[in-house]
């Protein structure tokens, strides 16, 4: 769908669906790290306040996952088109678009990659999203889910390396994600203006390279 | 003579009557064979009368003997026909009475009600499981769980992980006690039990059970010693499960306002779990505990790789491989933010 110089990119769940993962997300990484650190950080007032909430920011962004995977795999139907880089983006599409990001973005270039609803994203953000999405996210999830459940998943717990190990393989995909946080935002203001990738994930239009020429 | 000495010399021998007279039973106290002879089978005198003779010999109260408590018996009991004295806890425990008395809980349990003073044991000579069962005798756990789980979320295993009267108490001094638990090899889904004392002799071929971990015998377990324990594929049907009880017991239950608050354990800070042992089974059914060394429930991954206390027991090498890991996620908006500022004139009036 395209009108007035701009395509409609992000669909309404798509993009409920990312700002309840955002906020969850960002809930999960503060109140992580009060309760790694709960004698320097106390950000949600007491220890169980912060335990809590983690828990039920963990709850949602777990429903929020699978409401994204159950949309694009059986709604939209296009979740390995638009998130798992293709033969032209292994051999080519990687390393031009790390070429952009890295040198030709700063001597004025355009972006090699053109947006459309069915090719949202350039090779770089497919391959990132495509670990994140279907590994790191995951992993965070079921690790988190057996945190949760210590007592009773304790077989679980044990078969996948003790408590210890599970603690840590959490903290670290939980850095991980905080990451990629970082440079996600980052990344989300080399549009045009440093505010014109944000729209489109509030409104769903997004400008057409032939409106930003004007 | 002057008469203070004559008064001192009658008042003297009036001592002496009844400790000559009690003679014949002191001198059983390190005979208390006589007396388990028949009391030490309930065939002979009844089951309420009789005292297992290998809890009796592993308490305190086996050194005294039996006469300590007991003192009226005659030498020729029980052909006298009199039923024999029973000591007070109080007689001799009477801080431990006092204190208990005006606790939240003095009302409504004796001491023996707990405590059976032919089979008592000193707080670190049991498991933390042992400790807890004179607790659950009336406070049933299924019970408890449910209590608990109205507020404290993961009920069952903080009640799994510590003593009741490490919260119930104004005990002090808490430690890391690691017990070793065990299932039938094999089974992944089994349940654990605690190991006895015959399980782990046969993996230390009659030797020392402690010797499983404490492999160079100096009765200190180091790091490096649990890591190869717990990464052993030999040991792979034993855990080492976590408890955190106090060293030093009271007897002041109460409900403490501050155990409400989860940063009492869970804010303590790295510092506060520096303490650790590993207890094993004796033959006499008691624990012997091995020091660990200092910090070893904060080790990364084989230390204690069953016991986490939220907050409290974090790695020092994780944060580090955490922090390294959200820098290189700055990397990008620094970095290439940097260059972006040098180089925007580049890009004035198409930035994409």
């Amino acid at each position: 769908m395209a009108q007035n110089g701009k395509i409609y990119l992000t669909p309404t769940p798509v993009r409920i669906w990312h700002w309840l993962n955002a906020l969850g997300i960002v809930t999960l990484c503060l109140t992580g790290v009060q309760i790694r650190f709960p004698e320097y950080v106390s950000l949600f007032g007491g220890y169980k306040a912060a335990v809590s909430l983690h828990n039920a920011a963990g709850v949602v962004v777990s429903v929020s996952f699978f409401l994204w995977l159950f949309y694009y795999l059986l709604v939209a139907r296009n979740l390995l088109k638009l998130y798992v880089p293709n033969r032209e983006d292994l051999r080519f599409g990687l390393l031009r678009q790390a070429k952009y990001y890295f040198l030709t973005y700063f001597l004025g270039f355009r972006s090699p990659h053109t947006t459309t609803p069915q090719d949202k994203f350039n090779p770089m953000q497919k391959s990132a999203y495509l670990v994140i999405m279907m590994i790191l996210v995951p992993l965070v999830i079921v690790s988190g889910l057996l945190l949760m459940n210590i007592a009773p998943l304790r077989n679980l717990v044990l078969v996948v390396g003790g408590l210890k190990f599970l603690v840590s393989i959490h903290f670290l995909l939980a850095s991980m994600l905080g990451a990629f946080l970082f440079t996600h935002v980052y990344l989300a203001t080399l549009g045009h203006t440093p505010f014109a990738h944000f729209k489109p994930m509030w409104t769903g239009w997004e400008e057409t390279e032939e409106a930003k020429e004007h | 003579m002057s008469r203070i000495d004559l008064i001192k010399r009658i008042v003297g021998c009036l001592l002496l009557v009844p400790a000559l007279t009690a003679l014949p039973v002191w001198a059983g106290a390190g005979g208390d064979g006589a007396c388990l002879e028949c009391h030490g089978d309930s065939g002979t005198v009844g089951e309420m009368l009789a005292i297992d003779r290998g809890d009796y010999a592993g308490t305190p109260h086996a050194e005294m003997g039996c006469s300590a408590c007991h003192v009226s018996v005659s030498g020729s009991h029980p052909d006298d026909g009199n039923i024999p004295s029973k000591a007070t806890c109080e007689d001799c425990h009477q801080e431990v009475a006092r204190e208990y008395a005006a606790s939240s809980h003095g009302g409504y349990a004796a001491c023996r009600d707990c405590h059976d003073p032919h089979s008592v044991r000193g707080v670190t000579e049991v498991s933390g499981y042992d400790l807890n069962r004179p607790c659950a005798a009336c406070h049933e756990d299924q019970e408890m769980n449910t209590l608990h789980a109205q507020w404290l979320p993961q009920a069952q295993l903080h009640m799994g992980a510590l003593s009741c009267i490490t919260c119930h108490t104004g005990s002090e001094n808490y430690v890391i006690t690691l017990y070793l638990i065990h299932r039938a090899p094999g089974e992944v889904f089994g349940d654990f039990a605690l190991a006895g004392h015959e399980e782990l002799k046969g993996l230390v071929a009659g030797g020392d059970v402690r010797n499983l971990i404490d492999t160079d015998g100096n009765r200190f377990i180091s790091l490096e010693e649990l890591r190869v324990f717990n990464g052993s594929s030999r040991y792979g049907s034993f855990r080492l499960q976590g408890m955190m009880a106090p060293q030093k017991v009271t007897h002041s239950f109460q409900i403490l306002e501050n155990r409400w608050d989860c940063s009492f354990c869970h804010a303590s800070g790295p510092k506060a779990m520096q303490e650790s042992f590993v207890a094993f089974p004796q033959n006499d059914e008691t624990y012997m505990r091995v020091g660990v060394e200092k910090g070893a429930v904060l080790d990364l991954l084989n230390g204690t790789p069953d016991f986490y206390i939220l907050g409290a027991t974090r790695s020092e090498t994780l944060n580090i491989i955490g922090l390294m890991i959200l820098a290189g996620g700055l990397v990008m908006p620094i970095g290439h933010g940097t260059l972006r500022l040098l180089t925007r004139r580049n890009r004035d009036g198409k930035e994409h």
